[in-house]
């Protein structure tokens, strides 16, 4: 409580806007030593990445958002986890058959495939931002990811934590999140959005709700909420008013009241049964099934719940996407795949085990300067994330500015969508959708002796 | 005239059968009551059972470290780097002081008066800001201390972990995802399921609903026999309640000291689950007590009778004999005590027919134990073994007429859901006890015969016990957590419920069927 008490006063009057100078000298030492261990003029820091985030694949996501192109030093392709996408690989074309530079390549995504009378959505790129809620990330974070939808004709999610005003502008390219703890959720930010997601469950921690802790519920993000500043939020798990599909088409009805031309997104993560989940929500009326597989991120999760409830992505895709074949309505739903997905290799290899497109969140923090410390609930400091981005620290959050930040996504993206229409051209394909559920494109990368 | 049902606890061999019974005491009277006396009688009932509630709940609180782990992080600042960055930055910010003294740690690596020349390297968390701000000058390294911690199961990650939970009594928790490997060996290669909108428990952090952690620890008939008059005739459950699905086993190699037997004592009879202790420690302590399972070499079983107060012995092989199961010393400790009889049995060649021979014979505890790498003496995993003891006894038609404790490569959270879902009603604690009191080990942590560690020099049994709450209390709280998104209200439930869980191998070869190059999951 003495911590917290420290935070409020800080809120009051310690903590403050950074100086001109200050944010001046700040941003430019982060920007300038980003890009001097990305471009390897300094080694790679030794107590950088993981296994699933390599320090070659942080550095490289770096390089990509700095430069908007690919390295040609740094492995920007694979983690070393030991499976999943980091055992697949493609099995390319002969050089002689790759089609050439010059043809187009069509990476477009249609989002509504059933032919109603809703939005007829197609984003330019085979994926959008996943949620994000204000109080997990700062504003200057929200916008600049929704900046970087609006230029790639893309969209990226409010998360559950309201939407800050200065989103309308950019509601266009803005989904409303409508989870469990309802919060942000209002007539206006509903009929504001061309897409609205139920967010049923998180991958990280599937099962379990969601958590803000106090230090990071201030004044604004409890205003948004509907909430008391520094107060935890919970949101908790499940919905309360859902027991059976029925009573989630229920809730697909209601948006639909509210909203008639938004299409329904149903965000789930990733059980035994996710095969039925998912059609049991296109028969509620979703038009996109989106799978949160277990070694998806967040702002804050029980460690044991990362590791161990439900099951990755990679597994969940085909599983879900087969199933809805056999039912016969593939072809009427958007699958789109999260949680774990970190490049456009992986965005390319779910496509093939049979996602339609994919949701990306940590990789737009680690292309803002993310280094996966794990400290965004607050940790010891309290203050949320030293980098400025899971943060809404009167100072911290200052460290991104948005038209940086915005800029560095662009970069990321025009460098992510040249690698994807890479990997079409190495394998012949003039168009990204003709790569779903291609499976026969793969090969699973064994274990070399010893290993 | 009886207005409501006595709920005596049944008294069985020194135990309480149901520990939620509640003796309300009843005022019997004679002839009929009015109506307002039954209303009043009533309430005076209902009070004195609400009054008797008791939430069970393990009482956390952050300790003090006694002999800290090695830090996670070395920060290293080149303070002739760091004078010329002030000196630089003097003349470019001249005069405003905040700007020049800034540092990009939010942690507190460098506050003080002296700044970065004096960096505080625990405070680090590894965000790695200043060395990117500042690459010329400063570094950030992994600790090689911490990194060479435990040994290829037991790995530093598991012991920093029962260090923190030891530490704060809480659950872990983090921001961004899962930074491991990808499935992997052992317990890592099963996932955990849950229930995507039907459920109604939750209990954890939001503390709602109860989700029971309570075992019955013992044997029940498959069935109930009654004789011509209506009445029991057959055998009646011989229960009792612990509140928490692990248990405290034997020190492992050379940790078997009286200051730690004292300890697992106490936080045992704490929490209420049990703790088994070397036999002669035991006596030589005066450490009998319902809440301590001595164990008992088989050629000693006579002295079972030397322990009054306990509810549960166990019977190890002795040296040089056969691993498992003795008819006779089971007799002979059965005849010495009113205890139950369990029998520790190592997963060595032939355990399957020892165990079935002890069950047979009427033993209502099975203590299973593979190595501490979790591994039988074939190499079978224990989450494999455990299944097949749990389906043996299926087959058999007496799982319930038996508890199964089981250990060996029980080192995480996530370890106890697991071990239960392959079929054990309690997991057995060695190892964490050892890091959960800032201990460190010596050498090979495989067999138990071989562990050698050494303690803080001085065990504050105040502060040991407290450490050891806490890991049980993180522990149990994460119980909650995996039982609540599955939906399930109590762990009994959980037991060999395989449908709970997922394979990686499996789910591998499911979606990975028919990829060029892809051989199995395992593969």
């Amino acid at each position: 409580m003495a911590m917290l008490q420290d935070l409020v006063d800080a809120y009051k009057g310690k903590i403050v806007k950074p100086s001109d100078a200050l944010l001046h000298k700040t941003t430019h030492l982060i920007q300038d030593g980003m890009n001097a261990r990305a471009f390897g003029e300094y080694e790679k820091p030794k107590a950088l990445g993981d296994a699933r985030w390599t320090d070659e694949l942080i550095l490289s996501t770096w390089y990509m958002a700095e430069t908007g192109e690919v390295p040609d030093k740094l492995n920007f392709k694979t983690g070393k986890s030991d499976g999943g996408f980091d055992r697949l690989d493609f099995q390319f074309l002969p050089e002689s058959d790759w089609l050439e530079h010059s043809e187009a390549i069509d990476t477009k995504l249609p989002l509504n495939r059933r032919g109603d009378k809703k939005n007829k959505i197609e984003i330019d790129i085979p994926w959008y931002g996943g949620g994000m809620s204000y109080g997990s990330v700062s504003v200057n974070v929200m916008m600049s990811r929704a900046k970087n939808a609006k230029q790639w004709n893309s969209f990226m999610s409010t998360g559950e934590g309201g939407y800050p005003p200065e989103l309308y502008e950019l509601k266009e390219n803005v989904i409303t999140q409508v989870a469990t703890g309802y919060f942000g959720v209002e007539e206006e930010t509903i009929q504001a959005a061309p897409i609205i997601e139920f967010k049923y469950a998180q991958g990280a921690k599937p099962g379990l709700g969601g958590h803000l802790l106090a230090a990071k519920a201030g004044e604004e993000v409890a205003k948004l909420r509907g909430s008391v500043p520094f107060v935890s939020l919970f949101s908790p798990f499940p919905f309360h008013s859902t027991y059976s599909v029925e009573d989630h088409s229920k809730h697909l009805d209601w948006i639909e009241t509210v909203n008639p031309k938004a299409i329904l997104s149903v965000k789930v993560s990733t059980p035994h049964d996710v095969d039925m989940v998912a059609v049991g929500s296109y028969y509620a009326g979703a038009h996109i099934i989106h799978l949160d597989g277990g070694y998806g991120g967040t702002g804050a999760a029980p460690e044991i719940a990362k590791k161990n409830i439900a099951m990755p992505i990679e597994l969940a895709i085909p599983k879900v996407h087969k199933f809805l074949q056999k039912e016969g309505v593939r072809d009427k739903v958007t699958i789109i795949a999260s949680g774990g997905v970190r490049t456009a290799d992986d965005i390319a290899k779910a496509i093939a085990l049979g996602a339609d497109g994919c949701v990306l969140g940590t990789t737009d923090l680690v292309g803002m300067g993310c280094t996966r410390c794990s400290n965004c609930e607050g940790g010891p400091s309290g203050r949320g994330c030293p980098w400025g981005l899971t943060t809404t620290d009167i100072e911290l959050q200052e460290w991104v500015q948005q038209d940086w930040g915005a800029k560095r996504l662009d970069n990321l993206y025009t460098a992510m969508q040249w690698r994807l229409r890479d990997i079409l051209r190495k394998l012949g394909l003039s168009n990204v959708r003709e790569l779903r559920g291609r499976t026969d494109l793969l090969k699973y990368i064994g274990k070399e002796a010893g290993e | 005239m009886i207005i409501a049902l006595l709920r005596t606890p049944a008294r069985i061999r020194g135990g309480i059968m149901l520990e939620s019974a509640t003796h309300v005491g009843l005022q019997v009277t004679d002839g009929p009551l009015s109506i307002d006396q039954f209303g009043a009688e009533s309430a005076r009932i209902g009070r004195a059972i609400a009054d008797r509630y008791h939430r069970y709940h393990i009482e956390t609180e952050e300790v003090d470290d006694a002999d800290p782990l090695p830090h996670r992080f070395l920060v290293k600042v080149g303070k002739v780097g760091l004078a010329k960055l002030i000196g630089k930055e003097s003349l470019k910010y001249f005069g405003q002081f905040d700007v020049i003294l800034a540092r990009p740690c939010t942690y507190g690596v460098f506050s003080g008066p002296v700044g970065g020349f004096v960096p505080k390297p625990k405070l680090c968390v590894g965000c790695l800001r200043c060395e990117v701000q500042h690459p010329d000058f400063v570094k950030v390294l992994p600790n090689p201390d911490l990194l060479k911690l435990g040994d290829s199961y037991t790995t530093h990650g598991h012991i920093a972990a029962i260090d923190e939970e030891a530490k704060k009594g809480m659950v872990p928790v983090r921001g961004q995802g899962y930074r491991g490997r990808f499935g992997g060996p052992g317990f890592d290669g099963m996932l955990t399921d849950m229930s995507e909108i039907v459920r109604p428990s939750r209990d954890g952090i939001h503390g709602r609903e109860l989700i029971g952690t309570a075992v019955d620890i013992g044997g029940k008939p498959m069935h109930l026999s009654f004789d011509s008059n209506g009445k029991l005739s057959g055998s009646t459950p011989e229960m009792f309640t612990i509140q928490v699905p692990f248990i405290f086993d034997l020190p492992p190699g050379d940790l078997g000291t009286p200051q730690l037997a004292s300890v697992v004592d106490s936080t045992s009879r704490r929490i209420d689950t049990l703790a088994c202790l070397d036999a002669h420690t035991v006596a030589r302590l005066g450490l009998d007590a319902p809440n301590i399972v001595p164990v008992l070499d088989n050629t000693e079983a006579s002295r079972a009778s030397e322990f009054p107060n306990a509810r549960l012995i166990e019977l190890r092989s002795s040296p040089g004999r056969p691993w498992g199961w003795d008819a006779a010393g089971f007799d002979i400790a059965t005849e010495a005590t009113d205890a139950m009889i369990g029998i520790r049995i190592h997963f060595e060649e032939g355990w399957q027919d020892r165990m079935s021979q002890a069950v047979e014979s009427g033993v209502k505890v099975i203590h299973l134990l593979a190595d501490l790498h979790g591994c039988g003496s074939d190499g079978t995993f224990v989450t494999e073994l455990f299944k097949e003891a749990h389906l043996l006894l299926l087959e058999q038609g007496r799982r319930d007429t038996v508890t199964l404790f089981g250990g060996g490569g029980i080192v995480g959270a996530d370890h106890v859901p697991k071990a239960i879902i392959s079929g054990l009603d309690a997991v057995t604690l060695d190892l964490p006890v050892l890091f959960a009191l800032q201990g460190r080990s010596n050498g090979s942590l495989r067999q138990r015969k071989q562990v050698s560690g050494t303690l803080p020099r001085h065990l504050d049994r105040d502060w040991a016990e407290q450490r050891l709450t806490n890991l049980c209390g993180s522990w149990r709280d994460q119980l909650l957590e995996i039982l609540g998104a599955m939906g399930i209200r109590e762990v009994r439930r959980l037991r060999g419920e395989f449908g709970r869980s997922m394979v990686v191998k499996h789910l591998e070869d499911e979606a990975f069927e028919g990829i060029a190059g892809y051989v199995g999951g395992d593969c």
